[in-house]
């Protein structure tokens, strides 16, 4: 059978030293990182242009008095450390990221319809 | 924050002014988005990986995903449009016309679609009656998808139009080519995990939109009084005026309309049998998290109204007829989010939610495209016109469906660029597509006698007669109905009871599947297993899909009661 761009090995030989490296790619691009850091980064800049702006009376003027970038800012950041948070506190099991990587096969025949016939 | 004030493309009566940092923030995004896509190819060994992310997605993820596939232009712009244009009813939509649908899902139809182990609705069709209907339901899948992926592309284009001044073709062009871009890298994980992404960031911008154009308006009173004034107070009750005979509410519907249209055949068929939909919950790691999908969904459902029909009621209040297009204002209802932008988001706020409008609008395109590859390649391609091919041939195939998707998509977007309220022409397209395919499939699930030969007939001619009243209604009589909703409320009705009729009494005279080829398809036939692939923890109580879904069905009727 053709293999597909990538030239990795089947999973069901992986060693111990594989698996862990699986794992450790795996968790650095958790959804929940990724998610954390953009609000952050946003959450800084939307603070920053708020307190800028602070006194000035071109943004109050437009949201009737609320300092709208200060508090969007502040939530912003405050989910962005929630998602960090989650992330330490629950990372994906070890046991799922090498399962998956061995089900491979499976997902092939699944793939060209073969788990069923029709 | 110096702004460089753009001028918006002819015509529009939008034009936003960006600052430094909003681009930025912007430009930020569509790196991350890209990112994504890079990462995530390098995880795309097998078909099953682009098309169902190997299910192995966990509940979150996947739960989150399944409403943000919906959350694309026609959510937040359509929806918005019809909150300018009918006020609160609009939230029939969500509370009748969503969640009841999401927790049946969750509770009683899941375990069909997941313990069958097909991989597309279509599929399920396959197994439950043979090729005639599942030929059927693929092709009119394909085609609807495409439709609505332009919609979405079209939505896209109006925002970059007034932000950038762009022509509306090359925006549309150039938000196609980054979907495309995404999508062929990742496949449905890249569509999943910026679905999940976009979905906080457009909650992030909308609510400053809702909290400023509330403080505007003087508030809750301040838009009752403003509604005194030009409008009727109506627009802020759901339930007032939807009298059988004496329609006098703005979306022109009775209550029979907005109960069996669409708070059971629009709403059951879009979220139990569209395949956009149930593809997010396909991809989940197993039985527990796949029925759990819907409902999670159904909690941010319940409130994203208040963060979407709003600002389209305050934008009413606020302009009125503008909105209308009267005065040479250019506007539409379906401007009337952008527009509240334009008039109430300083630089930096702004950023998020051109941000947010943006991403919102690309994840629904991304979502129709990578459904529609699944259906294709899996479907089409491999079913009729190349079966018994390698894994790795299915996944390039998919690869250039994805191509040929968006090429069709931007055409089909000048469709929709024609259409005056995007929400009504997508109501319509439902009413021709998904309440047929809802009929056969919930027939086929409750009645074990359900033949072929019935679904096949039942498919057809519930496509062809909602089809016959669209034309009715558009150029022979537009008095038989009160308004174009609910036009496309009726005609979900009569598509859904032509299946029932043609489909029962086609089933009654034709031979059934036999019964041993109906284990796991048909309420009572065999028994699906719904705890053997049960994980640590799924058995938590807060994890308990009974529990969620009451407290969802309650949450829907308090909603409710400040807007009777």
């Amino acid at each position: 059978m053709a293999d597909n761009e990538t030239n990795q090995k089947p999973a069901s030989q992986l060693t111990d030293a594989e698996k862990d490296a699986a794992v450790k790619s795996t968790r650095r691009f958790d959804l929940r990182r990724i998610i954390g850091a953009l609000f952050v980064v946003y959450g800084v800049i939307v603070l920053i242009v708020g307190l800028v702006d602070l006194g000035g009376d071109a943004e109050t003027k437009m949201t009737g008095g609320i300092q709208i970038n200060i508090w969007t800012g502040i939530g912003m950041l405050v989910l962005g450390g929630l998602f960090f948070l989650w992330d330490r506190l629950a990372p994906v099991p070890a046991e799922d990221i090498v399962k998956n990587l061995e089900r491979e096969d499976d997902a092939k025949a699944a793939g060209e319809g073969d788990i069923e016939k029709f | 924050m110096t702004g460089v004030v753009l001028a918006a493309g002819s015509g529009s009566g939008i034009q936003l002014s960006l600052g430094w940092v909003d681009y930025l923030m912007l430009a930020i995004y569509f790196v991350v988005v890209l990112g994504i896509g890079f990462v995530a190819r390098r995880r795309v060994r097998t078909s099953m990986d682009f098309f169902l992310s190997g299910r192995s997605l966990p509940a979150w993820i996947t739960g989150l995903a399944f409403v943000s596939a919906n959350l694309g232009a026609t959510e937040i712009l359509g929806m918005a449009a019809n909150g300018a244009q009918y006020g609160m009813a609009t939230l029939h939509y969500y509370l009748i016309g969503a969640v009841p649908a999401m927790v049946v899902l969750g509770l009683f139809l899941m375990p069909f679609y997941y313990g069958s182990k097909v991989r597309s609705v279509p599929e399920f069709m396959l197994r439950r009656y043979g090729k005639g209907p599942h030929l059927v339901s693929a092709i009119a899948f394909a085609v609807s998808n495409v439709l609505i992926a332009g919609i979405n592309l079209y939505a896209m284009a109006i925002v970059i139009e007034a932000m950038l001044g762009w022509p509306e073709w090359l925006a549309i062009v150039v938000s196609a080519a980054f979907v495309l871009a995404y999508i062929t890298l990742g496949g449905l994980s890249s569509a999943i995990y910026n679905e999940v992404m976009q979905f906080f960031v457009i909650i992030a911008g909308l609510v400053p939109l809702t909290i400023v154009g509330l403080n505007r308006v003087g508030g809750w009173d301040g838009l009752v009084t403003a509604f005194k004034k030009t409008d009727s107070v109506q627009h802020l009750q759901a339930w007032a005026g939807t009298a059988v005979g004496n329609v006098t509410n703005p979306l022109g519907a009775d209550w029979i309309a907005i109960v069996l249209g669409l708070g059971f055949v629009l709403s059951f068929g879009y979220w139990t049998s569209n395949f956009t939909e149930i593809q997010r919950a396909l991809s989940a790691k197993n039985m527990s998290a796949a029925r759990r999908t819907p409902l999670i969904a159904a909690f941010p459902k319940l409130f994203i109204p208040f963060i979407v029909i709003i600002p389209g009621v305050i934008a009413a209040a606020v302009l009125g007829p503008q909105l209308a297009g009267k005065g040479g204002s250019g506007l539409t209802y379906n401007d009337a989010i952008p527009k509240l932008i334009q008039m109430y988001l300083p630089s930096g706020v702004l950023g998020v939610a051109v941000t947010g409008l943006l991403a919102s609008f690309m994840a629904g395109m991304a979502a129709n495209v990578s459904s529609f590859n699944t259906v294709f390649t899996y479907d089409i391609w491999q079913r009729y016109i190349k079966p018994k091919m390698s894994d790795a041939y299915y996944l390039i195939t998919g690869r250039w469906v994805t191509v040929v998707g968006v090429v069709v998509g931007i055409g089909t977007a000048f469709i929709a660029a024609g259409a005056s309220n995007i929400m009504n022409y997508l109501q319509t397209l439902f009413s021709f597509f998904n309440a047929p395919l809802f009929g056969v499939f919930v027939l086929g699930v409750l009645w074990k006698k359900m033949s072929p030969a019935g679904a096949l007939w039942g498919y057809v001619t519930g496509i062809i007669t909602p089809a016959i009243v669209f034309v009715w209604y558009t150029f022979v009589d537009p008095k038989i109905f009160n308004s174009a909703a609910a036009e496309t409320m009726y005609g979900a009705i009569i598509s859904f009871a032509t299946v029932l009729i043609v489909g029962t009494l086609v089933s009654l005279v034709t031979k059934p599947k036999p019964i041993d080829q109906l284990g796991g398809l048909v309420f009572g036939v065999g028994k699906i297993d719904v705890k053997g692939d049960a994980m640590v923890g799924d058995q938590a109580w807060y994890r308990s899909p009974v529990l969620l879904g009451v407290i969802a069905l309650a949450l829907c009727v308090a909603l409710y009661l400040p807007f009777l």
